[in-house]
């Protein structure tokens, strides 16, 4: 009967959980609000974005288990969304997001349409593969000048300005998709997500509309990532194909969604720092190639030994912890 | 008119043999074993590495290096399968693909340290020279490349068809469950499926190195052509891997004789979208959706 123990602590702890986020945020508002260190205000504004890209792409490839390799294709189409509408009609990028997410949506769904039919692992790669046509096909058109690249005017404020106001618009942003991650984890929408991951042909059975399901999941996470993608060209101020496709950026959004646990919403809490900040840290001591070398094994390990990632050991050791302290009082009782 | 049309005919099947072995392992480990190993392309990569080592270090041929290959990546593939495959094997579909997404990820970043991100060719005796058939110029390491493919999806062909070893591979495809009851020893048979899927992309990769340039970075380019014809061709059939692999090449030749060369990548993605919508596991392999 062990369930019978477990579910007030689980409760709790999911509550603690809550408050401790809650707290690292506020912690997080006062630090961009006085902080003079703007190298770590520019690294934690990173962090901000790719808590973004990493929430999107854990809702469906976290919950519904169809891992997308190629985010980046949602991402660039936004930055260049942005981009394009101020390079012929001088709207600041600030004002177009929501038409950059509009637009990743829109790829999202015709994306979607072919490849969500199909099993898991075709959509994983037709993503990746998605990703090249793109980046050609932006290298080609004219409209989009190609190897060129766009140009965006800098923002007429002092670095320390723009760095803060990148900072608490991605983190905004973060806190806005982490809510809506924690919700969708806790409705039907995730729920039925979580039954496509766990037996599609099982889940079709009892009602769930999953080819819908797979669709709504992906065009969200297209927006989503498309609206960091749009802010993100504001942000560098210079996109052009090679960097913005860039097949990196889906790979670090898989590395950090895995190392810190698909399937919870505070999974991409854990990875995107802790994936960014090593990286950071490690740069300084040895190359990059070598940090992508670490992460990778890592990732092989946590796929080998801990599916759940950081989040799922740490809530292993809980479980645990609690069991022991369950045997513990029925051994008090019984005396 | 007619020699240039001669000309993209032949360019084209060549080209498409070698795009047939790129893609052999791949559609074998997925259509008997189920398992979409994304780090294909990566050991292709590898196998072109080897071969650019071998002749500049010792000298050897890549023709050699070619049969040398199969050996040694067959090696490196049982490896994999028994430190990584065996342990996702019954796991969920996404956990194996995120442990050989790793491998690619590994593979690549080691690779780049090891070579940089430099772009490499081959320069063997015959790379710059040219033979004259029916009053049509073809370059020679392309023929040799092609023929070298072909003797091998040959072999494997024969393997899979008139081999006992085969036969058991093809059943365990069908029913891994029926095949373990028939006394195949599934485990062993699965280790050599993979480590034959590996040792042809190795071998890929050295008739890759010889026609094409490459670098540790545009190996994930191979997996998206590799993947192109094991969902045009379905999977693990040889002969249809072949069909598909000159399809693919003969589109590719006839599309860059017209149009700009951008734009045939970018045709043969949207082909690959509309394959998708229209057959959902390939034109020539039958739909294998449970329900």
């Amino acid at each position: 009967m062990p369930s019978l123990f477990f579910l007030s602590p689980a409760k709790r702890s999911r509550q603690r959980d809550v408050w401790a986020v809650v707290a690292i945020g506020l912690a997080l508002v006062v630090y961009g609000a006085i902080s003079e260190d703007l190298g770590l205000v520019n690294t934690l504004g990173t962090v901000f974005m790719y808590v973004v890209l990493t929430q999107a792409w854990n809702i469906l490839g976290g919950y519904g288990g169809y891992l997308n390799f190629g985010m980046v294709t949602y991402f660039g189409v936004g930055a260049y969304t942005t981009a394009l509408f101020y390079q012929y009609f001088q709207v600041s990028p600030f004002l177009t997001t929501p038409l950059a997410g509009v637009a990743a949506a829109i790829f999202g769904i015709l994306i979607g349409i072919p490849t969500l039919r199909l099993r898991g692992a075709y959509f994983a790669v037709v993503t990746m593969i998605i990703t090249f046509a793109v980046q050609i096909a932006v290298l080609a058109f004219p409209f989009t000048q190609g190897a060129m690249g766009v140009y965006l005017s800098p923002l007429s404020l002092d670095p320390r300005a723009v760095e803060q106001l990148f900072y608490f618009v991605f983190f905004g942003l973060a806190v806005v998709t982490t809510i809506l991650v924690y919700g969708i984890e806790h409705s039907n929408f995730g729920w039925a997500l979580v039954a496509i991951r766990e037996d599609e042909d099982a889940a079709e059975i009892i009602g769930v509309r999953t080819t819908e399901i797979k669709w709504i999941a992906n065009a969200l996470a297209a927006f989503l990532t498309g609206i960091a993608g749009g802010i993100y060209a504001e942000r560098v101020l210079y996109i052009e194909p090679t960097s913005t496709f860039a097949l990196d950026i889906s790979l670090n959004v898989v590395l950090m969604a895995v190392i810190g646990g698909a399937a919870s919403w505070k999974g991409p809490l854990i990875g995107a720092p802790l994936v960014l900040l090593v990286a950071q840290f490690l740069r300084v001591t040895i190359t990059s190639e070598a940090n992508r070398a670490i992460f990778s094994v890592i990732v092989i390990l946590i796929a080998l030994y801990v599916p759940a990632g950081v989040i799922g050991m740490i809530e292993e050791i809980r479980r645990r912890r609690a069991l022991r302290r369950a045997k513990l009082a029925a051994l008090a009782g019984s005396e | 008119m007619l020699n240039s049309l001669l000309y993209t005919l032949f360019e084209g099947s060549l080209l498409g043999m070698v795009y047939a072995i790129a893609a052999l392992g791949l559609s074998l480990t997925m259509g008997i074993m189920g398992i979409v190993n994304v780090a294909h392309s990566a050991f292709i990569m590898l196998g072109s590495f080897f071969a650019l080592e071998l002749l500049e270090r010792l000298g050897i041929d890549p023709i050699f290096s070619f049969f040398v290959a199969l050996p040694a990546f067959f090696i490196f593939g049982a490896l994999a399968y028994r430190v990584i495959v065996t342990r996702v094997e019954r796991a969920s579909q996404t956990q194996g693909l995120v442990a050989l997404f790793g491998l690619m990820v590994l593979i690549e970043s080691l690779s780049t340290m090891a070579w940089t991100t430099n772009t490499r060719v081959i320069t063997a005796p015959y790379t710059n020279s040219h033979v004259v058939i029916a009053g049509i110029t073809l370059a020679s390491v392309n023929i040799i490349a092609s023929a070298l493919a072909l003797l091998l999806l040959g072999a494997f062909w024969w393997f899979m068809r008139y081999t006992l070893t085969g036969r058991a591979i093809r059943a365990m495809g069908q029913d891994r469950t029926a095949a373990r009851t028939l006394g195949i020893d599934v485990g062993k048979l699965s280790m050599l499926m993979f480590g034959l899927g590996i040792a042809s992309a190795g071998a890929a990769g050295v008739a890759i190195g010889m026609v094409f340039p490459f670098a540790p970075q545009t190996q994930i380019e191979w997996l998206a052509w590799a993947f192109l014809i094991v969902i045009l061709g379905g999977m693990g059939k040889v002969e249809n891997t072949l069909i598909a692999g000159l399809f693919v090449g003969l589109l590719q030749t006839f599309a860059t004789s017209i149009l700009p060369f951008d734009y045939v990548y970018l045709l043969l993605y949207v082909g690959l979208a509309i394959v998708l919508v229209v057959r959902r596991e390939g034109l020539i392999g039958a739909a294998r959706r449970t329900i």
